[in-house]
């Protein structure tokens, strides 16, 4: 009888906990069927239900408030620099874990030591930079900046590779198969979680980014701009009142398709930073 | 095929014959056709019939030439002074017309300078090695070893050499987005480029230490000293907070989920995954709203009374109507940390699942069997192993918190600060040393001190780095799996 208790008592506390975790969630979705623009202060759920949020988002773009543009811009981004992140980093873990040469320990270190700039003080930097290659304004300047300087991360997928028994490309290598072909057709088949993971990480990183998209894109036709900077102009203090429950419409609208990303990938996920973690 | 491939990879190994080989010896000891490499870099090529990769040398000299000779060196040869010309307008009165003097742009200069160093510095290793490459290949020749066509190469390109292949792209990006950005900056800290020096109108020139003087100062006028030690010890004490509070949530949480008495495991921690999907950014603000001075939060406590109870306690001033969750300092370093629980313990839920998981279930099983209790296998085995496996991304996180930008930012846009000495210094009682960084240049213009706090986090990370140094970088382990 006791342990029934206690069973049950378990299931409340994470019955609770659950609860405080999604309030917000459940807050941003009720929000974004509201029929009032700005924000509810005085009620949690909406007063009047409606779906003018979602018709406002995707058909009625107007000066501030442009989701379809945003979305495709952000999807643009994302897809090719996930393309080249994921490229470059599987290339340096690849370089790093399994091969020997004279500079891989210097750079190894030379990449922990750059990783410790604080990347907000190299942020403006970059955009001076940018303005001398006359790439500022341009998604194409965003995919550099996201995926240019990806190769740096490539400790978690070193840690992985490492763990690919050495055997299976010595016998690969006796064999006659140059490098080229041990990595695509031996390491890269190996390692689904970590890919995975990464596409993830790098996919995903456009889409929270507001910070340099902003710093980047100066442009003030919304058409231009991204998810992350486009809903991060809506809660400014001037357009708060009107687009409040508009923003909620977005958030739910990119959350959506990430959450079910995520739900799915969840187990390559784990994997993939657990398979990297552990090796150090 | 195996003796053959091993032949392939020894004829290509450079230090083949054993011997030392260097710049100086290269010049002493070459023929004409390596002597000839000191003028046109790929002479030495030509001479021993490796045409291809003697074109392909002379043509990277030239372009080093051409875009230092075209491009860098002017520049180069004033950053000593960063520029002596100001911008000036002169309007001729006969025709109305405005015109503008040659300029010197101080920012200008300094970008263009150390992209030319940078290039200046990379061609010299080039060279160098170059020279060494080709003594190298007279001695084949002379010994009259095997002497590489083209076509092998660049076999040996996705072979032995595989890795110059594989570094190549990844490197030039990091250079690009990286190391420009960094050298930039840190020799904008030993400027003085600020709202009052902004090119193209004004110049900046060197003033060597006195931006890391200033941070130190705190007088009437300059409050920068008082400033930076109060969120210097704020940032660590956020950081340590922050990392400790979602790494043990995290862990607490995940065993939760794991008890063996714990029905619907999955459903559960999908629950939280939840709050890991939605984009940081918009979850933030949406909190910060619901927290706001006049947000929902506060309107249900002045409802139920809490405010009221909050002011006759004496931690909410009576001249308030609401709860300054994120407007008043000390409630708003709690709320963020807080927050920052909801925001981070999913995630290390995540990854603590993963590792318990995977904790020998012998062990334990023979704990139990010895009589250990629950609590005693938690810390004795689990904490361990779990500490083990996760020591060095502790560290990691750890600087990651010193550098959380978004949590700060997002949650305190609405922060006023009430002290003149922060005001003057432009920073908030809550601002970790990052978002300072970024309002100073974002809002403020003021690059100079911006970088020195840059400065001054990297050598916060490097020295906690350092404590973790021997076990990420050493690599005394990294075969140990394999």
């Amino acid at each position: 009888m006791k342990k029934r208790w206690r069973t049950a008592a378990r299931h409340m506390v994470l019955a609770v906990l659950a609860m405080i975790w999604l309030l917000p969630i459940l807050w941003l979705f009720v929000t974004s069927l509201s029929a009032y623009k700005g924000i509810n202060t005085m009620h949690f759920f909406p007063v009047k239900w409606s779906l003018d949020n979602y018709m406002q988002l995707f058909f009625r773009p107007d000066t501030v408030a442009n989701f379809p543009a945003w979305f495709r811009n952000s999807m643009l981004i994302g897809v090719f620099s996930c393309l080249i992140s994921t490229a470059f980093v599987l290339m340096v873990a690849y370089a790093m874990s399994c091969m020997r040469f004279p500079a891989r320990k210097p750079l190894m270190s030379f990449a922990i030591i750059l990783g410790m700039f604080p990347g907000v003080l190299s942020m403006i930097a970059i955009y001076f930079v940018m303005k001398l290659l006359g790439l500022t304004n341009s998604l194409t300047g965003l995919v550099i900046i996201y995926s240019a300087g990806s190769g740096l991360g490539y400790l978690i997928c070193k840690g992985f590779f490492d763990t690919i028994p050495v055997s299976l490309r010595e016998s690969a290598r006796l064999e006659g198969a140059s490098e080229l072909m041990i990595f695509t057709r031996i390491v890269i088949p190996l390692s689904r979680p970590i890919i995975v993971y990464t596409v993830i990480n790098s996919f995903l990183a456009p889409w929270m980014d507001f910070v340099m998209a902003k710093l980047m894109i100066r442009s003030k036709n919304p058409a231009d701009w991204t998810v992350a900077m486009g809903l991060f102009n809506l809660v400014q203090r001037t357009l708060v009142g009107n687009y409040f429950s508009v923003f909620c419409a977005g958030g739910v609208m990119v959350a959506i398709p990430i959450s079910i990303l995520f739900v799915i990938m969840q187990k390559f996920y784990v994997e993939g930073i657990t398979g990297g973690a552990v090796k150090g | 095929m195996k003796t053959e491939l091993m032949k392939t990879r020894r004829r290509s190994d450079p230090d083949e014959t054993g011997e030392k080989v260097s710049f100086r010896k290269a010049v002493k000891d070459g023929d004409f056709w390596t002597r000839a490499s000191l003028v046109v870099m790929g002479a030495g090529y030509f001479g021993r019939g490796q045409h291809i990769k003697g074109i392909l040398m002379t043509v990277i000299e030239a372009g080093f030439f051409l875009f230092t000779g075209c491009f860098s060196l002017p520049y180069i040869r004033k950053l000593p002074t960063l520029g002596t010309v100001q911008r000036k307008e002169i309007l001729d009165l006969t025709t109305l017309q405005k015109t503008v003097n040659q300029y010197d742009n101080s920012l200008m200069i300094l970008l263009a300078g150390v992209i030319g160093l940078l290039f200046l510095a990379a061609f010299a290793a080039l060279y160098i090695s170059n020279m060494k490459a080709v003594y190298r290949l007279q001695r084949q020749k002379e010994s009259g070893g095997h002497i590489n066509s083209f076509r092998e190469d660049c076999r040996e390109l996705i072979n032995g050499r595989f890795y110059v292949t594989l570094l190549t792209l990844p490197g030039l990006g990091v250079l690009l987005i990286n190391i420009i950005p960094i050298l930039f900056m840190i020799c904008i800290a030993f400027t003085n480029y600020d709202m009052d020096h902004q090119p193209p109108s004004f110049l900046f020139t060197w003033v060597g230490l006195e931006n890391f003087r200033t941070l130190f100062t705190t007088s009437t006028t300059v409050t920068f000293g008082y400033v930076f030690v109060r969120i210097l010890i704020w940032t660590l004490v956020w950081a340590l907070t922050a990392t400790a509070t979602t790494y043990f949530g995290g862990i607490m949480l995940a065993r939760f989920i794991n008890n063996r008495q714990t029905r619907w495991k999955k459903m559960w921690r999908t629950l939280f995954v939840i709050t890991i999907a939605i984009p940081q950014f918009v979850t933030l603000l949406l909190v910060g709203k619901m927290f706001g001075d006049y947000g929902i939060v506060n309107s249900i406590c002045s409802k139920i009374g809490l405010t009221g109870l909050l002011q006759d306690l004496g931690l909410v001033s009576r001249g308030l109507s609401y709860i300054p969750f994120l407007t008043k300092p000390g409630w708003a370093h709690v709320m963020i940390i807080l927050i920052n629980i909801w925001v981070g313990v999913p995630y290390q839920m995540l990854i603590a699942t993963g590792i318990l998981l995977n904790i020998p279930e012998d062990q334990l099983e023979s704990a139990r069997i010895d009589g250990a209790s629950e609590f005693q296998i938690f810390w004795r085995i689990t904490m361990p192993y779990m500490l083990f496996v996760t020591g060095p991304s502790l560290i990691t996180s750890l600087i990651a918190n010193i550098n959380n930008f978004n949590v700060i930012y997002l949650l305190t846009s609405d922060y006023v600060t009430a002290n003149m000495n922060y005001a003057s210094s432009n920073a908030k009682e809550v601002d970790l040393l990052v978002t300072w960084l970024f309002t100073l240049t974002n809002d403020y213009s003021n690059y100079k001190m911006a970088s020195v706090i840059g400065i001054c986090v990297f050598l916060i990370c490097a020295v906690l780095t350092l404590i973790s140094f021997s076990r990420m970088v050493a690599g005394n382990r990294e075969e140990e799996f394999q």
